[in-house]
């Protein structure tokens, strides 16, 4: 198994006060409160983790916000770009530029592929679908936003590996008439990742044989999920995949005990609890999210039945189609998280513990992407859960070998 | 058509679109285009239309009980599909009445063939940019919390707004499924064809602009804009309505565009 750490660079430092009267943490919270000082720090703090990572040979991974305290990575291919220059040796996962909210899928390919030769070739690009606060941050559609997502994936697929000169690109979403991108990509064929929950888009990352990373979904959430892919794979007649195109992501915190590590693991909550607080009308209210039959009762203010009760959670994005199910996430304890499989939190022992019971549920995965540092943690602490991951944890970790495809019913 | 009189659900076929249509009365075509949502079958504002004409209010496709086809997805193919819809009426003149999101497709229907239409009525019409850059003309109702879209739609919202507590699953889907619709048709530039406002001087027809005069979803001065820039358009308020006079005041609303027909 590999491992890949990254921090979403919060911002946690705005008065209580401030957070509690507003509606929204994301998108509307003015920037006022954000001091660009205490930002640079961040950052600097945040690097310095990365280049960490480096030194112990854990591979790193770069997510993208925007507008709000959950995260100042508003732009992923700057970062993915520092980056690139800055470490030596580890692998880069830009996870990822929210590509359906981007205008112009041929920059980004040059921002990748310009990322790509900089690392001399340690890049690897992941899509994620965004959603919620995102697309009113990025004026983008939230209806239809997964065609977009997939043609403009296409069209940068294209732009990474067509060596022959100008293309023409007239698609329903994107048109560019003049494809032709310098430099070209270091690697001839950069691994791509996509990450998803809903068994639709599962199913399109299968067949298309890219890696199939789970956010917080926990062992249910995260076996069906891979299942249809497996299955779409097989029923479009392509060959299985080993477990190393399968990754999951969880808050890891390791401490020298678990008492310790479930301190840190205590702060990475601050993600859940405090910064996805959003107006309904950026979550389970925003068209497209979610099918009109699932949507539509969405819009009682009071519940009525469990039956209907709306059930889709996105946790990553703070999409909760349910206030139910949302403050289910945003109250949730540590010993919860653990349980759910959505933190892995103790002293080294414990951590691999828990990590290999998860992969055992799940059916194996070949990659565990870390939440890192996020809320109050400080600077100190992370760095020291870093460390003890890199030296305790990730040893043992990389003795899990793929697991081999069985045959899909 | 002729004979059918209190107003009821029925379907009608344009090409390959399956229209959900209401139609009620007899007489001149009168042709309704619905906003954010269509009006109910028996709505109070429907009555009293189908007392000077045919009525007929379709639910564009994506609204109500009509389907969306894959490939229809936006104001140019819903103007598209009216005017052939408009086209297949055996009616020489047909009366034209779009109310915000209809208002803005009447407005485009008027500019492009005002020889088919004998009257045009907007009611607190979207579809043009009036103010500066920094200035929205029209309250974002996707990105606003929706207790402010409810406060600013409704002159009194507590007798007026729906309740959706009380709504069954069904009104709820539909309700979803609606602002699927026209967040797909609307979102960007929101609610509006910026090329729009260059052409209103071409409708040739009468026209009245009516506007809710407590609409704070588009104010009342959006709409005297508006009428300023169609030749001979007359603008009126209509008192205790906010953006959805034909719900909140539909006698009062009908008072005036029948009125209107009548000259």
């Amino acid at each position: 198994m590999d491992a890949w750490w990254q921090c979403e660079v919060p911002y946690p430092y705005v008065e209580k006060g401030v957070l509690d009267s507003a509606e929204a943490v994301r998108a509307s919270l003015p920037n006022r409160w954000c001091d660009p000082r205490v930002a640079a720090n961040l950052f600097a703090e945040t690097i310095d983790e990365y280049l960490l990572c480096d030194d112990l040979g854990v591979n790193i991974g770069v997510t993208e916000h925007h507008a709000g305290i959950n995260s100042l990575i508003g732009s992923n291919p700057m970062m993915v770009g520092i980056l690139a220059r800055q470490t030596r040796k580890a692998r880069i996962l830009s996870l990822g530029t929210l590509i359906s909210l981007r205008r112009e899928p041929v920059r980004v390919a040059e921002e990748y592929a310009t990322a790509d030769v900089i690392s001399h070739g340690r890049l690897e690009i992941g899509f994620v679908k965004s959603g919620g606060s995102e697309f009113a941050s990025a004026n983008a559609n939230p209806v239809g936003n997964v065609e977009r997502y997939w043609e403009a994936i296409d069209l940068i697929g294209k732009a990474l590996t067509h060596q022959d000169g100008p293309f023409s690109w007239e698609g329903k979403h994107f048109t560019h008439r003049h494809v032709n991108i310098w430099p070209r990509p270091w690697q001839e064929r950069i691994r791509m990742w996509a990450a998803t929950g809903d068994p639709h888009t599962a199913a399109e990352v299968g067949r298309r044989g890219m890696v199939h990373t789970l956010v917080l979904r926990g062992i249910d959430g995260t076996r069906r999920a891979y299942a249809a892919y497996r299955a779409a794979r097989a029923e479009a007649g392509m060959p299985p995949v080993a477990s190393d195109h399968f990754a999951y992501s969880a808050f890891v915190h390791v401490g020298d005990t678990d008492a310790e590590g479930q301190a840190g693991g205590e702060k990475q909550l601050w993600f859940l609890n405090t910064s996805l607080k959003t107006g309904p009308q950026m979550a389970h209210l925003m068209p497209g999210v979610a099918p009109p039959r699932i949507a539509g009762p969405g819009w009682r203010t009071r519940p009525n039945g469990a039956a209907d009760a709306p059930s889709l959670v996105n946790a990553e994005k703070g999409v909760a189609s349910a206030e139910r199910n949302a403050a289910k996430l945003t109250s949730i304890t540590v010993e919860q998280a653990m349980a759910q499989g959505i933190m892995f939190a103790g002293n080294p022992n414990s951590v691999v513990a828990q990590v290999e019971r998860f992969h055992e549920a799940v059916g194996g995965f070949g990659h565990l992407t870390m939440v890192g540092r996020t809320g109050f943690m400080t600077h100190a602490e992370s760095e020291k859960s870093i460390r003890l991951f890199g030296k305790e944890v990730l040893p043992r970790l990389k003795e899990i070998a793929p697991v081999m495809p069985e045959a899909v019913g | 058509m002729a004979g059918v009189s209190s107003p009821r659900v029925d379907r009608a076929k344009v090409g390959d679109c399956d229209l959900e249509i209401v139609r009620g009365g007899s007489g001149r075509a009168i042709l309704f285009l619905h906003g954010f949502h269509p009006l109910a079958p028996d709505a109070r504002f429907l009555e009293r239309l189908a007392t000077a004409g045919a009525v007929l209010a379709p639910s564009h496709p994506g609204f109500g009980g009509s389907p969306r086809p894959g490939d229809f997805e936006t104001v140019y193919d819903l103007v598209h599909l009216y005017r052939a819809f408009i086209d297949g009426l055996p009616d020489d003149k047909v009366t034209l009445v779009g109310a915000s999101f209809g208002g803005w497709l009447a407005a485009e229907i008027a500019v492009s063939c005002s020889r088919r239409l004998d009257r045009l009525v907007l009611v607190d019409a979207l579809g043009i940019k009036l103010g500066d850059r920094e200035t929205a003309d029209i309250l974002d109702i996707f990105n606003t919390h929706p207790n402010t879209v409810r406060r600013r739609s409704w002159h009194d919202p507590e007798r007026n707004a729906p309740d959706f507590d009380a709504l069954p699953d069904e009104a709820l889907t539909r309700h979803a499924r609606d602002r699927d619709a026209l967040c797909l048709y609307g979102w960007e530039p929101y609610m509006y064809n910026p090329r729009l406002a260059r052409w209103l001087g071409h409708i040739a027809v009468p026209t009245l602009v009516l506007w809710g005069e407590r609409d704070r979803i588009v104010a009342p001065g959006y709409g005297r804009g508006y009428a300023a820039l169609i030749p001979g358009a007359r603008f009126e308020l209509i008192e205790g309505a906010g953006h959805h006079p034909e719900i909140e005041r539909p006698d009062a609303l009908a008072v005036r565009i029948l009125d209107f027909l009548a000259r």
